[in-house]
């Protein structure tokens, strides 16, 4: 019987869903491994297990490269041996898998000079772009030099978005100078040759606030990592965002953004976009590119 | 044979949803592989009387000789309301609803509250799998009108009832948060005829979950619309051969499902 009713058509209406060939024959890990995966979110961690926890998750979901990081505590004062300390872990797990990991420096705008210094150094070593948390809003002044430079280096600054005003309110638990989309919204309008990664759009922000809300940004990419799995999120940012501007990651969650990618309707060349290319075409303006 | 444990249709009041029809489901289905869904309607979480919700799910597989093949209906439930004993009756009889669906934060009662025991005593009677979800969304970018943070259920939040009807059948839904028990909580999941689906992202190692709990203690689910409708195949296909074997992986797709649902 299930056999039978496995192969029904539905209605004959012009629909991703209906053109998809039926169900007897999707393999999923073939769907997983067929795209090559830039995973532009990504973290290495200080306990024992990291990084080969994250390698493994790799080689499990076929996921070439990790653009990785290692951002300073929420709530620390953010020091530069703070943010030293980070990002020698990012080196270290640089030159433990070469192929495989893209580094990414962190700071603190607050400590500028030490800050300038940090990025020639980790630069030095091989990194590519920056990683920061919520120590400083995106938008704050203290940040326009560390952008310049990078529009210098042809580079991306990856930004932590915080659930923030997701319910409204701000939510309580966060620190007030995590950036929301509004801020991205302010310094990509200040520096439209800049690029700007707008972290986690499943990463508990109100994702179609988000998109809404950057939508004619045009120098905001949004990555798509986070817990959150909901359905309409690749909808969402397909409609507001494009192609383009989207950005496969994990950050750390490795399952749903993979599954999230396989079940939108989304044509081959979006995918490869989404899982690879665009991500790769950021490297390549700074000839870094991966392929 | 991919049997989905956890599927809907129906509205969620604070987003747009797609797929949530019967016809639209079945779509889906077709699409990923999946031959049999568990579907509730999601009506019956905000309806006051859930009996509406289970009255539409009814009359929609009803419409189409196709959908009654590929859909196992379970009824919504609200034992604080009134007539939920009428509700159970004709949902399991007449309607032939294979199982039970509880919402305590949503209705607003305590998983221990007499009634709900006499619910869940009353499916156990029938040999009905009686369905908890630790969390209906992510509670971060939901609706201020939502429930909050605090409602979120780890795993052991649901043993009170399990202690009180310890041989009732449950299908413990979307494991979003810590799956951590203690020896004696373990000890008594373990001799409990359950299932845990694989919607949540809790289950990030199911490997190691599957060791800590049993092989026959998972089934694939979707969590669908809510969710996507892959990410908890891929937690199952992407198992090693020495984390799941064949045999294993056919209990997760639909072999322990089959045991619950007595099919």
């Amino acid at each position: 019987m299930m056999a039978a009713v496995h192969l029904l058509s539905c209605s004959g209406k012009e629909d991703p869903d209906t053109e998809k060939p039926p169900g007897s024959s999707f393999n999923i890990m073939r769907e997983v491994m067929k795209y090559r995966k830039i995973d532009s979110h990504a973290h290495v961690y200080i306990t024992p297990d990291s990084p080969a926890t994250q390698i493994d998750f790799a080689d499990r979901l076929g996921i070439d490269k990790l653009v990785i990081s290692r951002p300073m505590e929420p709530g620390s004062e953010g020091r530069p041996e703070e943010f030293i300390k980070c990002n020698d872990l990012v080196l270290a797990a640089m030159k433990k898998y070469p192929d495989r990991f893209i580094g990414q420096l962190t700071l603190n705008p607050r400590y500028l000079k030490e800050s300038l210094e940090e990025i020639k150094r980790c630069m030095d070593q091989g990194m590519a772009g920056l990683k920061v948390y919520n120590h400083v809003k995106i938008s704050d002044p203290l940040f326009y030099p560390i952008v310049e430079k990078f529009i210098d280096l042809k580079m991306i600054i990856l930004m932590h978005a915080g659930i923030g005003k997701s319910r409204i309110t701000y939510d309580a638990t966060e620190p007030p100078n995590v950036s929301i989309p509004e801020d991205f919204v302010d310094v990509a309008k200040r520096y439209p040759e800049a690029m700007f990664q707008f972290a986690h759009l499943a990463g508990g922000v109100d994702w179609e606030d988000a998109c809404k809300a950057l939508k004619d940004s045009s120098n905001v990419f949004v990555d798509m990592s986070g817990s959150n799995n909901d359905g309409s999120i690749m909808d969402c940012a397909m409609k507001y965002i494009g192609e383009d501007r989207l950005l496969f990651g994990c950050d750390n969650s490795f399952y749903q953004p993979i599954g999230q990618m396989l079940a939108a309707n989304l044509s081959e060349s979006q995918r490869k976009k989404i899982f690879f290319e665009n991500y790769n075409n950021i490297l390549r303006k700074a000839g870094r590119n991966v392929d | 044979m991919l049997i989905d444990v956890n599927a809907y249709i129906g509205h969620w009041p604070f987003r747009q949803r797609k797929y949530n029809t019967c016809e639209t489901l079945i779509r889906r289905m077709d699409r990923f592989g999946v031959d049999l869904s568990l579907v509730s309607n999601l009506n019956g979480i905000f309806y006051k009387n859930t009996q509406s919700a289970n009255e539409e799910l009814n009359a929609q597989i009803k419409s189409d000789s196709n959908f009654g093949d590929r859909i196992i209906p379970f009824a919504v439930i609200n034992p604080i309301y009134g007539g939920w004993k009428n509700d159970f009756k004709v949902c399991t009889t007449e309607m032939g609803m294979k199982g039970i669906r509880i919402y305590p934060k949503y209705h607003g009662y305590a998983l221990t509250d007499p009634a709900c025991i006499e619910l869940v005593e009353s499916a156990r009677d029938r040999s009905l799998p009686v369905t908890i979800s630790l969390r209906m969304v992510d509670s971060r970018p939901s609706s201020w009108m939502d429930l909050g943070r605090e409602t979120e259920w780890a795993l052991k939040d649901v043993l009170p009832i399990i202690r009180k009807v310890p041989d009732a059948k449950y299908l413990l839904l979307n494991i979003a948060n810590s799956t951590l028990l203690n020896d004696e909580d373990t000890a008594l999941f373990k001799k409990t005829d359950l299932i845990m689906d694989t919607s949540g992202r809790a289950l990030t190692n199911l490997g190691e979950l599957l060791q800590t709990f049993g092989k026959e203690k998972f089934a694939f689910g979707t969590h669908s619309p809510i969710l996507d409708e892959l990410t908890g195949l891929l937690r199952i296909e992407s198992l090693r051969q020495n984390e799941a074997d064949e045999a294993t992986k056919e209990l997760l797709r639909s072999g322990n499902a089959k045991r619950i649902l007595a099919i």
